[in-house]
């Protein structure tokens, strides 16, 4: 074996890239017969034909401007109106917006303003028109020429996600662009991401020592993505089969740290997502006693508060429950202004939750605060009525509740991927938490709170208007209940049986807390949550996991029956 | 408790002679167009009522008498019907869609033979023996922890809801063996006789009949023993029955226990009727319909289970069709207005109107002069 | 007075008396919808009861069947199967029902089966199944597993995808498509290290379960995604998705949070159709593909017209609970559609509503000209349909990709595709 193997192909390489720079610079006058718009024009007038497209869109030299226009395509930017005598003339829309929300339309072809009959520019309203279609073949083929061109991009996510997916195409003509661009890259993720690119595209080489040194190089970057490509090499009888199986294993040991630290994370979420739908139920069960079985429904009142608020943002919303038309307006908001609604919803559906479990107190609750296991008989009634509503109101179907562009992401830690959506949970989590203990703990109205729970004769003895207080307790319950409704619309169904997945955990979440003690419920929900995911990722079955926790939760209760932590009484029979 | 046991007894012998001979015997003999003919759906949809009826005795056993508001009778109840339809998923033999001496799910998930917990279900008899066993086993270990420690009240009833909660993911799943979500169906012979004939049917329903009257009077005689009476001492005060120097755990360990056995009966007869039993009978929410029918009978009674029992699922029956919208609603308001405005029942309505009419008829009387809304202007 | 009466029908209930039906009056037949209307299946099963309603309707303006008008029986089933069962009893004993339509999971078709075989009844079943079963009984308008997941998994190897990752809900429709996808792929050379989502084999080492199942409303998918972006890692993976209507939506929110596209690994799925799809977070299941042997996208006359025929109905009608806004079509409500045109066909063919010769009727071949194209009856009570595989668009419809012509409805599967 030659002591510096890697000269010679590099030199080859140099040359390979020469010669396809020479015939690039060739063809340019050829292609250039075809401007980028007239390109572009062309492709999406071929609608439904996605070969003949992407044969089209790959003839074009990858210009500046035929990538935006390509960007702008795959985003949807680019529509077709209806010409004279039913031909199709693509136009794109320009950004400012007037009172009526249409946007001024511009030509694709020439990029001159679209003039109607009389010689004015003829405005449009986004919603109206049709944009010029693409299909799954034809945006990889999209992304292939955009990626390529996006090594160089200026936006950091943009180049990573480009020598990713250069990284996966293994194709040993863009070696020579990834590997410039190592010695100009500045961002440690990217060059990681670079050498990991590069080192896949050599497994693809014909000398085995190149393919060695990248079995190497892989094995010491843990690199995920190659695990199916080392797997070919270690199997078949290849020279850098030995070298492929220690990179698999070196890369199976980072697997297990990401797993780790990702089921950490999960059971951090899963425990938060708990504690948010159980924390309505520790103040109305713990505080007061009362077991409140339509705590679920709190929930999907507040999600469907959600619902209803990204309606009136968005397209508007029309009901008829009972043969009542409803028609509620529409603030027909885009982008930022849309994403804001959740913001909005946050609050409000605090509101409507508590205004609800303020109607509920005052007709049921209050008549059996003596009864705690009628309570339990007379709110599942609540419950089934309600369930009902919702579906009589919204329809049996569940609804769509879109997450803002804010919560639909996720950054990616060595591997470990955080959404988020989740990391909101946690914090969303952590917040209302912090709410609730200083609500408690620093007001007026959390001491009358905590007195009226403890002893609720004497507080009635001192002055303390005990009827009010639970209303205001009960209602901050459900308040919070509704606060998880806002939040699990994010992350899962709306529906009229949203409640009832969520309760028998919520109570679980409770109990084993210790009922009445705030800081209980935060424990026995961050480790539920945990032990849940740290089961599913060892059994690798998300049901078991489930059930051990239950049987868990059984167990555990046998030891404490009154809890994590227990708030002591005098009192016999409590 | 009982002031003219007679009068009840009476009644019962009256009802179970109705249904048990009359009904039947139409159903047989009647000519089909005849007014009087029974129909075999009638006999079908009535043998459901009276199984729902045991469940219903079962809960009012542990939450009339003994004040344990037990989620967890749904699972016995199914386990009970799972057990026998084991069996009768044997019987199928070589008739079901495979024309393969296993039941049909096994096939169907690739399996090639038997496995071995599956096997005693061949003989009638043992099944007969394990349709009690197992689900009074799992009662007597799960209440023996729970009331060892002590777990009360409401936070018995959050326990056996996670239990059932539990026991049905268990049973959903296809590696358990057991049918997972579709359960088992299309049972062909039971002891012999065609599932499907009229007459088979009509002994299922008058075994039912049976059970249920048995159940009755077993329970009757139950609480009207000092045993019954200990049972309720520990529902008005289990701290005072404690400190008289019973073991409490004891006395509710046996009424558990005896309870899961009640509805594993009408479970077992249950599924042979209504031709399925699946996981969905298991869930927490099948044990608070079970509640709701003690509670709008009447608890504390034994009748009044019953009685709640067949009434809500006939009107269940009937809105089913009519008012499919309004069901969830209607059942759901109704338990509402039972437990805040009727704590007793239906059948404390004939009772109060009685003491309604008596109070009316009372001011014409000399005796007492003060009319009825006196008492509200004397509190305010 | 409709109370009345109403509460009146209910002492006869609860009485149990057994009044006699006058069982086809002189010019009307019954036939029977059998749906859940409230519980869970509710989200599915109503649209299919209002599909069927709007079909007797037209039935009935253009003279009806034989001359006589339908006369629908809605019941409940209230997604309690023992109910649909009692349901099913009900329709075909005390009602006698010419035909009944209806049912949506596998466990409540199970249900009502005995009873349909006991009294030699009719139903016409319209939601994709897993197939394994036939029925003189039933005649299964349903999309069988050849109707949609094996020509799905063709389109898929033929985007040259290697790698497949199989999850569903767990209950027997998933279990079986995809120990029959199993069989496939391995007969189309797929490595069995290809195929994710875990196995599991009997103590003889054969497996009898392949792929990833969560229970009916499932809510956690953080791990799963974890493990498909894992399993997608190294490209040209693709997901084959079971998973039951309502809980997709916390697996695409996860799959999308994770930053899982239909460009990185498509997702093929087999119970989202446009219905479903309402309640589902479109703009991240953008590109994702579906497989249906209809979607409302379709661009043929026939389609247009029951489109617009439907809409304008729904606009109309006065029946209680439907809802008016928003609404779509799908597979399962045209299958729908097609079962009471070949009802009636055969009814007609026959000369008779008596069953055996109305299901000879069906068995000698039938073909309707529906929304989906033609469908053909065949003589395993299955239909010969065409096969679409759709992506879904931000607006909630079906862009169609490829159309499988005329397949044939194949229900015993397993054990015919022979690994290489």
């Amino acid at each position: 074996m030659p002591l510096s193997p890697a000269p010679i192909p590099l030199l080859l390489m140099r040359l390979l890239f020469a010669a396809i720079a020479f015939l690039l610079a060739c063809c340019a006058p050829l292609a250039q017969a075809d401007a980028p718009a007239e390109i572009i024009a062309k492709a999406v007038l071929l609608d439904d034909k996605s070969e003949e497209q992407i044969a089209l869109i790959r003839s074009g030299e990858p210009s500046p401007e035929l990538l935006a226009l390509l960007t702008l395509w795959k985003e949807g930017g680019i529509f077709l109106v209806e010409g004279p005598e039913g031909t199709k003339i693509p136009v794109t829309l320009e950004d400012a917006k007037d009172a009526d929300d249409k946007q001024a339309a511009r030509l694709l072809l020439t990029r001159q303003p679209y003039l109607g009959p009389d010689g004015k520019p003829i405005r449009l309203l986004a919603s109206d028109l049709n944009a010029a279609e693409t299909d799954s073949d034809l945006r990889s083929a999209m992304k292939s020429i955009l990626d390529l061109a996006g090594l160089a991009s200026p936006d950091r996510s943009a180049r990573l996600q480009a020598v990713e997916t250069l990284g996966m195409e293994q194709d040993p003509l863009r070696l020579p662009a990834l590997r410039a661009r190592i010695s100009k890259e500045t961002d440690s993720e990217i060059q990681h991401a670079l050498k990991e690119a590069v080192a896949l595209t050599e497994l693809k080489d014909a000398d085995p020592a190149t393919v060695t040194l990248a079995c190497r190089a892989l094995g010491e970057l843990g690199s995920i993505r190659s695990q199916d490509a080392l797997r070919l090499l270690a199997k078949d009888g290849h020279p850098a089969a030995r070298t492929a199986q220690d990179a698999l294993r070196k890369i199976e040991q980072h697997l297990q740290t990401v797993n780790i630290w990702g089921t950490l994370f999960r059971g951090l979420s899963l425990g938060s997502v708990l504690l948010v739908a159980a924390l309505g139920l520790a103040v109305t069960f713990g505080l007061m006693g009362v077991i409140n079985m339509a705590h679920g429904e709190m929930i999907a009142v507040g999600a469907y508060t959600t619902y209803v608020v990204q309606c009136i943002f968005g397209p508007g919303l029309e009901l008829s429950p009972f043969g009542i038309h409803i028609v509620l307006p529409s603030m027909k908001a885009t982008g930022w202004l849309y994403d804001s609604y959740f913001l909005f919803a946050i609050p409000l559906s605090f509101l409507t939750a508590a205004r609800a479990g303020v109607v509920l107190e005052r007709c049921v609750i209050r008549f059996l605060y003596r009864r705690p296991l009628e309570s339990l008989l007379a709110t599942w009634g609540v419950s089934l009525v309600l369930q009902q509503l919702f579906r009589l109101t919204f329809g049996a179907n569940n609804v769509q509740v879109a997450s803002p562009n804010w919560l639909s992401g996720h950054w990616l830690i060595n591997d470990v991927s955080l959404g988020w959506n989740r990391v909101f949970v946690i914090g969303f989590a952590a917040a209302i938490v912090l709410g609730v203990f200083l609500l408690l703990a620093r007001t007026p109205l959390g001491l009358l709170m905590r007195a009226v729970m403890q002893n609720r004769t004497m507080a009635a003895c001192m002055g303390v208007r005990t009827e009010r207080v639970n209303l205001l307790t009960f209602g901050l319950g459900s308040g919070l209940a509704g606060l998880a409704g806002a939040f699990l619309s994010q992350i899962g169904n709306v529906g009229p049986s949203l409640g009832q997945s969520y309760i028998v955990d919520a109570f679980m979440t409770v109990v084993v807390g210790g009922v009445g003690s705030l800081f209980g419920t935060i424990f026995s929900a961050l480790g539920i949550g945990m032990a849940d995911q740290a089961l599913q990722q060892i059994l690798g079955n998300p049901v078991l996991g489930k059930i051990l926790v239950l049987v868990g939760i059984i167990l555990f209760l046998q030891w404490r029956p009154a809890g994590l932590f227990v708030t002591r009484s005098r009192s016999l029979d409590n | 408790m009982n002031p003219q046991p007679r009068r009840e007894i009476f009644a019962a012998g009256a009802l179970a002679l109705l249904l048990l001979v009359l009904m039947p015997a139409l159903n047989a003999w009647a000519p089909e167009d005849s007014f009087f003919y029974v129909s075999n759906f009638t006999i079908n949809v009535w043998g459901k009522y009276l199984a729902y009826g045991i469940l219903a005795i079962s809960v009012d056993l542990l939450w009339g008498f003994t004040g344990l508001l037990s989620l967890g009778q749904a699972l016995f109840f199914s386990l009970g019907g799972y057990m026998l339809g084991m069996h009768l998923m044997l019987m199928i033999g070589k008739l079901g869609q495979y024309k393969s001496d296993l039941p049909d799910f096994m096939v169907f998930l690739g399996h090639t033979f038997l496995p071995t917990f599956w096997r005693p279900f061949y003989s009638f008899g043992v099944t007969a023996l394990l349709v009690f066993l197992v689900p009074m086993l799992l009662a007597k270990g799960f209440g023996y922890l729970a009331f060892r420690s002590r777990i009360k009240g409401v936070y018995f009833s959050i326990l056996t809801q996670a239990l059932t909660y539990g026991a049905s993911l268990m049973f959903f799943r296809n590696d358990m063996l057991m049918g997972g979500n579709n359960g088992f169906t299309d049972f062909k012979f039971l002891l012999g006789g065609d599932m499907r004939s009229a007459a088979t049917q009509r002994t299922l329903y008058i075994c039912t009949g049976i059970a249920l009257l048995a159940v009755y009077f077993g329970c009757r005689w139950l609480t009207r023993t000092k045993f019954g009476l200990i049972q309720r001492a520990i529902r008005d005060s289990e701290t005072r029955v404690l400190f008289s120097g019973y073991s409490a755990a004891n006395y509710k360990l046996f009424v558990f226990v005896v309870a899961a056995g009640i509805a594993a009966l009408g479970g077992a007869l249950y599924v042979p009727q209504v031709g399925i039993i699946n996981p969905s009978e298991m869930t927490p929410d099948k044990s608070l319909e079970a509640v709701v029918w003690v509670a709008v009978g009447g608890r504390g009674t034994l009748v009044g289970p019953v009685l709640g029992a067949v009434v809500i699922n006939a009107l269940k029956s009937w809105a089913t069709r009519a008012i499919p919208d309004m069901w969830l609603i209607l059942l759901g308001s109704m338990f509402l207005l039972v437990v805040l405005f009727l704590p007793k029942g239906l059948i404390s309505v004939p009772g109060l109107i009685r003491d309604f009419l008596q109070r009316h008829r009372k001011p014409a009387s000399p005796e007492t002069p003060a009319p009825t809304p006196a008492p509200k202007v004397s509190a305010s | 007075m409709k109370l009345i009466n109403k509460s009146a029908q209910a002492l006869l209930a609860l009485a149990g008396m057994a009044f006699t039906h006058s069982a086809v009056a002189a010019d009307t037949v019954k036939v029977g919808v059998l749906h859940s209307l409230s519980g869970t299946m509710a989200i599915s099963e109503t649209s299919l009861r209002d599909v069927l309603l709007f079909t007797f309707d037209e039935i009935n303006a253009k003279g009806g069947v034989m001359g006589k008008k339908i006369e629908p029986v809605v019941v409940d089933g209230a997604s309690n199967w023992p109910l649909f069962a009692e349901k099913a009893k009900q329709l075909l004993e005390k009602d006698k029902t010419a035909a009944v339509f209806g049912c949506w999971t596998s466990v409540s078709r199970k249900s009502v089966l005995p009873v349909f075989e006991k009294n030699n009844g009719l139903l016409f079943y319209p939601v994709q199944y897993e197939g394994e079963e036939e029925s003189k009984n039933v005649f299964y308008t349903a999309e069988a597993v050849n109707q949609q997941a094996t020509p799905a998994v063709d389109y898929m190897l033929a985007k040259k995808k290697e790698k497949f990752y199989l999850i569903g809900s767990d209950y027997v429709y998933p279990q079986t498509t995809n120990l029959v996808l199993l069989e496939y792929l391995l007969s189309k050379g797929v490595p069995l290290e290809n195929i994710g989502g875990g196995f599991k084999k009997d103590s003889s080492g054969k497996i009898i379960s392949a792929g990833k199942y969560t229970p009916f409303g499932h809510t956690d998918y953080q791990q799963i995604v974890a493990e498909i972006k894992q399993f997608a890692a190294g490209g040209k993976a693709c997901v084959i998705n079971t998973l039951n209507g309502d809980t997709n939506v916390p697996f695409f929110k996860e799959y999308a949070a994770a930053g899982l596209t239909a460009e990185s690994c498509p997702v093929v799925s087999f119970s989202i159709s446009e219905d479903e799809f309402r309640a589902l977070p479109a703009k991240q299941l953008v590109g994702q593909l579906g497989c249906w042997t209809y979607f409302e996208s379709i661009k043929s006359d026939a389609n247009k017209t029951f489109v617009s025929n439907f809409q304008k109905w729904l606009k109309e009608t006065t029946v209680d609970g439907v809802k008016k806004e928003g609404r779509v079509t799908c597979s399962p409500m045209v299958l729908s559609y097609d079962g009471v045109y070949l009802w009636k066909a055969a009814v007609e063919k026959a000369g008779s509503f008596d069953v055996d010769k109305v299901r000879a009727a069906l068995q000698s071949g039938i073909s309707f000209d529906g929304p989906g194209g033609k469908v053909t009856t065949q003589s395993n009570m299955h239909l010969t349909k065409n096969v679409f595989i759709g992506e879904t668009k931000a607006d909630g419809q079906f862009k169609i990709l490829k159309e499988y012509k005329d397949v044939f409805g194949q229900p015993w599967l397993k054990g015919t595709f022979k690994a290489k």
